[in-house]
């Protein structure tokens, strides 16, 4: 029917809107968690880079490679953590998490180096390794491999989780204002038919009787036409409105 | 999975009621509560779990359902012991329990230990850490074991080390762990624990000694990625060391690996290295798969293993592949802490054998997952065995009336004490390991024996 199109502008704007705030708001999502994930796993892993140089100078001051070996396996069952590997003040790597050996990438970086450094090794993955130093560094110095591809997983998901939900109030908000929209077009679309009838002289196909009795715009306009239509043929004057006609 | 067993017997006692909630019971609580808050801060989840697993016992002993005695009744001593039943290291601790009670079920035969017959309870721990922490909590505050005794490995006994820090008013031992590493030798846990075996630090440095004066001068290192692993490194380095070298190349293995897996990579990354020898710091597995990688691809050098490899499980293992043993077995040295069980001049290899073959102990049914099948005789139960001869005697030295009180100066009266092999165990505050000697065997005509002459051995 001609009056819904009326509404398709409005449907229009209403889907602009949302996609607009969905699009802006998704946007704005995935630049935070982004953010704030990856600074909060760089965080961790220089957290724990030097919880480990802590705990690890009486350790190493009573050479008890051992107990260092075992508190660094407790620590790469943390997530995210991928490798951890201890190196002394002259390079010699004391302790390592690393199978079936030390990767050549490690083994040229320089050990004492604790700024954090993107690694990619052949058939382990892309790292960010952080570091921090035993006793200022004259001890040694910890070395923390974050799986970069894990943490990339865990962000993905993250923002994964937070897009779908802002999608179901795009759909939820979109399916509200469609019946919203068809509850204002279908009274129209009653009147418009109505007054159709009245124009060619034929009964209304429908009761009258809700039209007349609305309160509203609509229910005014119909009493409107009726009273129009009442008027006897010619009178030329300009009727008065009905009483209950606001 | 828990199981008692005493005299061959298997299966849980109940005993006297648990006593209402006593100032005893209120500390171990305490206790527990600030070790679960510590190690949730320390090791994250996985700890915390099986630390609060460990207060769940408390609750269940306040309960009524804890078995509420101090490890010593009337009639009963009870050890507690938690080792590899499962997984592939299962050989070490099926191997190490028989040995220890076909002398637990003799001494029980005769009268016990001033009336008490000695019993253990024995839980899985698979040689993983984790299972290991919650055994050992279980142990010490759901059964009140008297005291621990032969647990199985370095990673596992690493992580118990600290449990036995924080409940040292208990005083809670642990006796002669299967396994040479420092921690439970130095402080800070050195009180805590008695060894009987020498160290891995002594073995690595006999063999690097005598490897060198072979003129075998490039020495690389296999090893388990964890505790035990990196002490056996530390002791091979620290020997090298010692002579003004360094190591020739190292790799690497993850813990739990299987025969069937490969070590090709491990294999290359050292033969890279143009080693004149390799050191294994492993299980049997891993290293019965090493040596057999490594003739498949060549590298044809003395191949030595320490005490810990189980040699018998390992030349089982290659004897397995169906092929001329000979041909994986002839570079393979294994150090030993105890002398040749072949060896009948020895008294208590004399006693021992009598014993097993006595006895024929068996892993209980409740413990065994997987098939295994056990051998008459060998390195690792006849350290069982002088493990529970030693622990016996330590027992009687306690008197009529066992107390925790007294172990360790029962443990200090050992002096000069022949326990049947030639050399005789001594302990005192500073003397925590009972035997120091190394012995060295080789693969001939399909078992070990003493190699007395490495010069020949290597030529």
């Amino acid at each position: 029917m001609k009056i819904q199109k009326l509404f398709q502008r409005t449907r229009f704007g209403i889907f602009l809107l949302f996609g607009v705030i969905v699009l802006s708001t998704s946007a704005l999502c995935i630049y935070t968690v982004d953010t704030q994930l990856t600074s909060e796993y760089e965080t961790n892993s220089q957290n724990i880079a030097k919880s480990v140089a802590d705990a690890s100078v009486d350790i190493l001051l009573n050479r008890n490679l051992a107990t260092l070996q075992s508190m660094i396996d407790q620590f790469v069952e943390i997530q995210g953590i991928r490798y951890i590997y201890i190196t002394s003040e002259n390079g010699e790597y004391l302790a390592h998490t690393f199978v079936p050996g030390i990767p050549e990438q490690i083994l040229a970086s320089d050990h004492s180096n604790i700024e954090p450094v993107e690694r990619s090794i052949p058939g382990l993955g892309d790292f960010l390794e952080v570091g921090s130093p035993i006793l200022a560094g004259v001890a040694g110095t910890v070395h923390v491999g974050m799986d970069q591809d894990e943490v990339a997983l865990k962000i993905q998901r993250a923002i994964g989780q937070q897009v779908i939900l802002i999608c179901i109030f795009l759909v939820v908000g979109v399916l509200a204002s469609i019946w919203l929209v068809n509850l204002a077009a279908k009274p129209l679309a009653e009147l418009l038919a109505y007054a159709v009838n009245i124009a060619g002289n034929k009964e209304p196909e429908t009761s009258a009787d809700d039209l007349l009795g609305r309160d509203d715009e609509v229910g005014d306009l119909a009493r409107l036409f009726r009273h129009i239509s009442d008027q006897p043929p010619g009178s030329g004057a300009p009727g008065t409105p009905p009483e209950n006609v606001r | 999975m828990g199981v008692r067993d005493g005299n061959g017997q298997s299966g849980d006692k109940p005993g006297p009621p648990s006593p209402l909630l006593t100032r005893r019971t209120m500390l171990r609580r305490g206790l527990a509560g600030l070790l679960a808050v510590s190690c949730a801060g320390w090791a994250g989840r996985k700890d915390a779990d099986a630390v609060l697993g460990g207060l769940n016992m408390v609750s269940a002993q306040e309960t009524g359902s804890g078995t509420g005695f101090e490890g010593a009744t009337d009639d009963e001593i009870v050890l507690g012991m938690s080792a590899a039943f499962s997984g592939p290291s299962r050989g070490l601790g099926s191997e190490l329990y028989r040995g220890a009670m076909a002398y637990f079920n003799h001494v029980n035969d005769n009268g016990g230990v001033a009336g008490r017959k000695i019993s253990l309870k024995l839980y899985d721990d698979g040689y993983q850490p984790d299972p290991c922490v919650r055994n050992t909590m279980k142990l010490m505050l759901e059964d009140n074991v008297f005291l621990l005794f032969g647990y199985v490995g370095t990673p596992t006994v690493t992580r118990v080390l600290p449990l036995l820090k924080k409940f040292q008013d208990e005083q809670v031992y642990l006796f002669f762990p299967f396994t040479g590493a420092q921690p439970q030798r130095e402080p800070p846990y050195g009180d805590f624990a008695f060894n009987l075996r020498a160290s891995y630090r002594q073995e690595t440095a006999g063999l690097v000694t005598n490897f060198l004066a072979a003129g075998k001068k490039r020495i690389a290192v296999f090893y388990q990625a964890d505790a035990y692993g990196r002490s056996g490194w530390a002791g091979v380095r620290a020997a090298l060391d010692g002579h003004g070298e360094r190591l020739a190349g190292e790799a690497t293995y993850r813990r739990g690996q299987r025969f069937t897996g490969s070590m090709r990579e491990q294999v290359e990354i050292l033969k890279a290295n143009a080693p004149d020898a390799v050191i294994c710091i492993g299980s049997y597995a891993a290293c019965a798969a090493f040596a057999r990688d490594a003739i498949d691809r060549d590298l044809r050098v003395p191949i030595a293993n320490l005490s810990f490899v189980g040699s018998e499980n390992m030349l089982q293992l290659l004897s397995d592949l169906g092929e001329d043993v000979e041909t994986y077995s002839r570079y393979l040295v294994n150090s030993q802490v105890v002398p040749s069980y072949e060896d009948t001049s020895i008294p208590a290899v004399r006693e021992y054998r009598e014993l097993m073959e006595r006895y024929d102990p068996a892993v209980p049914d409740e413990l065994v997952q997987e098939s295994y099948s056990p051998f008459p005789q060998s390195f690792v139960s006849l350290e069982g065995f002088l493990d529970a001869k030693l622990m016996t005697e330590i027992l009687r030295r306690l008197g009529g009336t066992p107390d925790r009180d007294g172990l360790e100066e029962a443990v200090f009266s050992v002096q000069d004490f022949d326990l049947g092999i030639g050399e005789r165990v001594s302990f005192g505050p500073d003397r925590r390991q009972g035997l120091q000697t190394v012995y060295y065997t080789v693969v001939q005509e399909g078992r070990f024996v003493t190699l007395d002459d490495w010069q020949g051995w290597l030529s």
